[in-house]
């Protein structure tokens, strides 16, 4: 590794398992640190800058999951940490099936998506909003508010949000324990 | 015509002439990894399928929403089957003055262990003969020569490889917005190339509807023009040749306009359309591999056009110094709403991978270099006047000059400047037009494909005329567009009749009684009394768009298994509207069962033995009329996913053949079974049966009375008997299809179909001698009998494919900040028979969404201060979110389609484009003050209301 460019040893969980230690170069964004070390390509890069909100990841701490944006946060920064990416929501079932996740079918049954670059982050969004939801429930008359504003972050280019939005919205009210009366 | 004249006109001109003969062009699509592979098992009869037509979910929705390797971007070399573990990164660095000579470059800010691998500079291309494809087209130079004046803003002067990517990394982090890398000389100027091309649409009708026009370019011929400084030197009025009497006519249309007196209104105004950056997510990208010791170049490229990518690569590595004996184009998911639609970006992939030394180079852009080198939206200048009876509320004729900025290089300009041109009728009818489209070059960011090629500049411009002279004229703006109303039958400004049933109307009367449009004024009245410091306004538009090129090709296969499964190949790729979806939707609506099996992008059709000269525009008709007597020759072999072309144009290879394998397999062989008994058995005594009564619906074959038969019988029976149980075939269409006559075996004999060639497989049980001629890869190649061409002189039409959308907006706007809330909007679209409801919702709410962004939005300087300097970002280009499309308060009504065998339209540029003018009529309405500019953002209203 070129003498300009320091390196530490980085070692965090993703989707569950646990990765590194490796040396990864300080500095690198874990969005950069998914696709070049990992392979992980579904955390998209649109803007580089934080604004477009597809790169999001889930960060698993105890007081829930939260949003981050994996482009401008550096890898290192996860040291220790728990991350779950778009790859890590769906699982396989005993059958060898895949399962999606709640959010996941939403968006696939809704048609929400076109090109699906946006996807992982509003799935990561959705997602985050669900366990939200599911330690402080909203009125049902406050849900599409809620779904907008948790929402409203992410760009996306094909579908005009309409879709993504309902999708979340009919999740939400269907759910058991997410909306109050 | 002289094909000179022409050639500048195709929205495609430049194909395989380039291509160096010898070289084995392959183009695939990206398999899957196995992971991704089981999760998009695609169509089935299980869980993606609600019922044979009725998609549960897109064919690719699981792969998407679980994070897959799909697009181009995602894949690096280590993910691809025989390239290296490995791999290269590069960028590139890019002039952003365009008044001074480059003369170097300084990376003193890169320690010695940051410099680059490798540094690419024009000096190294001519060196090795490296040279741009089709120059014309994409430009002169890929890289800035040292001492010259760069063409655009943003224009590269060398790129940096490194072998690995920490360090590239690194350095592109240290150089990123630096201004002291690339080292300019002296003063010179600007130097862009010059201007593209100008053309001009005339048209006064004839005495008679039926008649001859008394000049029209389809009747007689649009007329071209060079340059005379910035302005069009058009030629002299008269009546020698078509061009001269084109002027004439124009030069009566504008006399009448100037002559005009009390009893008509004459409205001119100016409109500017600005630059945009159709911003779609994926940035442009790709990984080229070049191995010196094979001579097979491998690419993975993000692009609309892959056939046009791999031929032009071709011939770019072919003439350089680099031996090369095959191109091997891989292709993922993309998105680019036109922009990757032809670009010199993936030219620069390859470049790049020149100089790997021998490993593959991967050229990513990030959002600050897409903005500085993606393909922009063309800027227009539009002068308008319109001519309006004051006593009929009637047309009586405009004129336009519709000026697009093109920027440093030539790409699609002229193109996108006369589709924008011959579109600006909107929807009315025009008895005298005078169109001018005009293509500028610039030092701006190039410019091209871009959603709406031209037509959402020009017809926005025209809706937004049209509402003023309604206001001028005292009337109701519907009902004035009901009074000039392009209704069926009657012709565009080119002098042709469009497609089909024109629909109009019927959406103009369904806004007018739309609430939002009725109570608009007691609306007003009763929202500003509610919300002091708030202005309402409803707005409306409607637009009708072309889809399609003039020149589209396809091929597509089905087969029928003797289970009764289907497989679909076509040569259809997703782009993100639901190609694979809708085309195995359509397969489902005719033959009572979707495809088991599909396959799309397919690149190799051995059964298809064709050759094109792919000049579809230009060749002249006695040399198109001798090459079509070769049974082998098409005048295009398949179209880049663009221009809509995928419900209408790919979905007519689909559902011909559909329809072939229903009429010639399914249908003998259900007749075979029904006459089971002996003395014609259950049908004798329904001898009436006709084709027409059978209907095939989930996986049943019946109709007429006749017992139901599963698809799985009568397919074993199809194959027992040796008929078409395969059927391939090649589709072409010039604003007509094409058709051609076939020599079927059997006693079917003589059939014409709406297709240009054809490539058959028989069932097991065909004799032998009908088995020996599937020679051809195991297919019967039919040489075609006869064949019938659309004319040449169809060129000329400019479009006939037309779908309409109208949008009411309502908004209020904020008199202290300016901002324009959208309170709701209302669209109705007319676009044939639906294929997949769900997805043709998603287009639209997505277009609505993109076109917000258009009227109050986006906007990019075309200059100095523009995207060329390499600091745009979304963070200062604002695009619309979900908060800003009235996400809970919008509302589409799609007009049932009036048989149930109309076919479907193409809809993905339209419905971006009524909003635009909708929301300037509606801003108009609010606060009694028209913008000409787009977009109206808060500062402007500000300015209109200080």
């Amino acid at each position: 590794m070129s003498a300009a460019i320091e390196t530490r040893d980085l070692t965090l969980r993703v989707n569950g398992e646990t990765v590194g230690p490796l040396p990864v170069p300080v500095g690198t964004s874990l969005l950069d640190f998914l696709h070049e070390w990992l392979g992980l390509t579904g955390s998209r890069m649109g803007c580089g800058q934080g604004i477009c909100h597809a790169c999001t990841v889930m960060v698993e701490e105890e007081a829930g999951p939260r949003e981050m944006r994996s482009c401008i946060t550096g890898a290192h920064w996860f040291e220790g940490r728990s991350v779950r990416t778009v790859e890590g929501h769906a699982h396989t079932a005993p059958d060898g099936s895949l399962v999606l996740s709640p959010v996941q079918t939403a968006f696939i049954e809704n048609f929400a998506f076109q090109c699906g670059y946006c996807t992982p982050g509003f799935v990561t969004g959705a997602s985050v909003l669900v366990e939200r939801l599911k330690r402080t429930p909203v009125r049902r008359d406050e849900v599409e508010r809620v779904v907008t504003e948790a929402l409203d972050p992410h760009i996306c280019r094909c579908t005009g949000y309409v879709r993504y939005h309902q999708a979340v919205r009919d999740l939400v009210l269907a759910t058991p324990g997410l909306t109050t009366a | 015509m002289p094909a000179s004249h022409y050639a500048p006109l195709s929205r495609r001109n430049f194909l395989k002439a380039g291509a160096a003969a010898g070289i084995a062009v392959k183009v695939s699509f990206l398999a899957p990894p196995a992971k991704a592979q089981l999760l998009e098992a695609g169509p089935s009869d299980g869980p993606a399928w609600a019922a044979p037509g009725r998609p549960r979910y897109r064919l690719d929705a699981i792969a998407k929403v679980t994070g897959s390797k799909t697009f181009s971007r995602d894949y690096r070399s280590r993910d691809l089957a025989g390239w290296p573990e490995t791999q290269a990164h590069a960028f590139l660095i890019a002039a952003t003055r365009a008044d001074r000579a480059f003369t170097g470059l300084d990376l003193s800010r890169l320690p010695p262990s940051l410099q680059p691998d490798r540094i690419v500079r024009h000096e190294d291309l001519v060196a090795d003969k490296v040279a741009v494809p089709h120059a014309d087209f994409f430009g002169d130079w890929f890289l800035v020569p040292e001492g010259e004046t760069p063409r655009l803003l943003g224009q590269p002067v060398a790129i940096l490889i490194y072998h690995d990517f920490p360090r590239f990394s690194a350095a592109k982090r240290r150089l990123r917005f630096a201004d002291d890398v690339v080292q300019y000389g002296a003063e010179t100027g600007t130097k862009p190339p010059a201007h593209y091309g100008a053309s001009r649409w005339v048209r006064i009708e004839g005495d008679t509807a039926d008649g001859p026009d008394r000049f029209s370019a389809y009747e007689h011929s649009p007329i071209f023009a060079g340059f005379s400084g910035d302005e069009p030197a058009w030629p002299k009025p008269g009546q020698d040749g078509a061009f001269a009497q084109g002027m004439a006519a124009a030069q009566t249309i504008a006399a009448e306009i100037d002559a005009a007196g009390e009893d008509a209104l004459v409205l001119r105004r100016t409109y500017l359309s600005q630059s945009t950056d159709a911003s779609a997510m994926e940035a442009d990208n790709g990984n080229v591999w070049y191995d010196p010791a094979s001579g097979v170049l491998h690419l993975m490229m993000a692009t609309q056009s892959p056939y046009d990518v791999a031929e032009a690569a071709a011939s770019l590595v072919a003439t350089s110094r680099f031996p090369l004996k095959e191109v091997d184009l891989k292709v993922g998911y993309t998105v680019g709403y036109g922009t990757k639609d032809h670009h010199i970006f993936p030219f620069l992939c390859v470049v790049a991978a020149l100089y790997g030394d021998g490993r593959p180079v991967r050229l990513a852009n990030d959002r600050f270099e897409q903005f500085q080198n993606g393909l922009k939206r063309h800027a227009f200048r539009i002068d308008n006047a319109l001519l309006v009876d004051r006593a009929t509320g009637r047309f009586r004729a405009m004129t336009g000059r519709y000026a697009c900025d093109g920027g440093g290089r030539p790409n699609y300009s002229v193109a996108v400047s006369f589709v924008g041109a011959t579109a600006a009728q909107s929807i009315y009818y025009l008895p005298k037009s005078d169109f001018q489209a005009i293509a500028h070059a610039s030092r701006a960011v190039e410019a091209g494909s871009t959603r709406g090629f031209g037509t959402l500049q020009t017809m926005s411009a025209t809706e937004m005329m049209v509402d003023e002279a309604a206001a001028l004229l005292g009337l109701d703006a519907i009902d004035l567009r009901l009074r000039n109303v392009l209704r069926t039958g009657q012709r565009n400004s080119q002098g042709a009749v469009p497609a089909g049933a024109l629909r109009n109307e019927e959406i103009l009367h369904k806004a007018a009684a739309h609430p939002l449009w009725r109570e608009r004024q007691a609306r007003k009245a009763s929202y500003e009394a509610a919300h002091p410091g708030q202005r309402y306004g409803v707005g409306f538009a409607q637009v009708h768009k072309d889809y399609g090129t003039g020149a589209e090709a396809a091929v597509c296969s089905l087969e029928l298994d003797s289970q009764g499964a289907l497989s679909l190949r076509h040569v259809a790729h997703e782009m993100g509207p639901g190609v694979t979806t809708s085309q195995a939707a359509m397969v489902g609506d005719i033959l009572g069962r979707v495809p088991t099996r599909t396959e799309f992008g397919v690149v190799r059709w051995p059964e298809m033995p064709l050759h094109t000269t792919d000049q579809p525009y230009t060749t002249p008709q006695a040399e198109e009329d001798k090459r079509a007597q070769d049974p082998r020759w098409v005048p295009r072999f398949t179209s880049p996913m663009s221009a809509t072309n995928s419900a209408y144009y790919l979905g007519h290879a689909t559902r011909t053949a559909a329809r072939f394998l229903a009429d010639h397999a399914i249908w003998p062989a259900a007749r075979s079974l029904w006459a089971r008994g002996g003395k014609g058995g259950a049908l004798a005594s329904y001898n009436e049966l006709t084709r027409d009564s059978l209907r095939l619906s989930d996986g049943k074959v019946l109709g007429g009375g006749l017992p139901a038969l599963s698809l799985a019988e009568v397919a074993a029976e199809a194959h027992r008997l040796g008929l078409p149980v395969g059927v391939t075939l090649h589709t072409f269409n010039r604003w007509q299809w094409a058709e051609a006559e076939f020599d079927l075996p059997g006693t079917t004999g003589r059939t014409r179909l709406p297709i240009d060639a054809l490539s058959l497989r028989y069932g097991a049980g065909a004799p032998p001698e009908r088995k020996a001629l599937m020679s051809t890869a195991g297919w019967h190649f039919l040489p075609r009998a006869a064949v019938f061409y659309p004319p040449t002189q169809r060129n000329n039409v400019g479009t006939t494919y037309y779908s309409p959308m109208a949008t009411l907006a309502e908004v209020a706007v904020d008199t202290g900040s300016g901002e324009v809330s959208i309170l709701s909007h209302h669209s109705i679209l007319e676009c044939g028979r639906q294929i997949v409801p769900e997805l043709v919702s998603g287009q639209v709410q997505g277009g609505l969404a993109m076109g917000i962004g258009h009227a109050l939005k986006e906007v990019l300087p075309l200059y100095e201060d523009g995207p060329g300097d390499g600091t745009w970002n979304w963070n200062r280009y604002e695009l619309p979110r979900a908060h800003d499309v009235a996400l809970w308060n919008q509302t589409v009504e799609i007009l049932p389609p009036l048989s149930e065998t109309d076919p479907p339209k193409g809809i993905a540029e339209v419905v971006m484009i009524a909003v635009v003018p909708a929301l300037a009529n509606a801003v108009a309405h609010a606060i009694g003050h028209r913008f000409h500019e787009l977009p109206i953002r808060p500062e402007r209203i500000r300015e209109a209301l200080a």
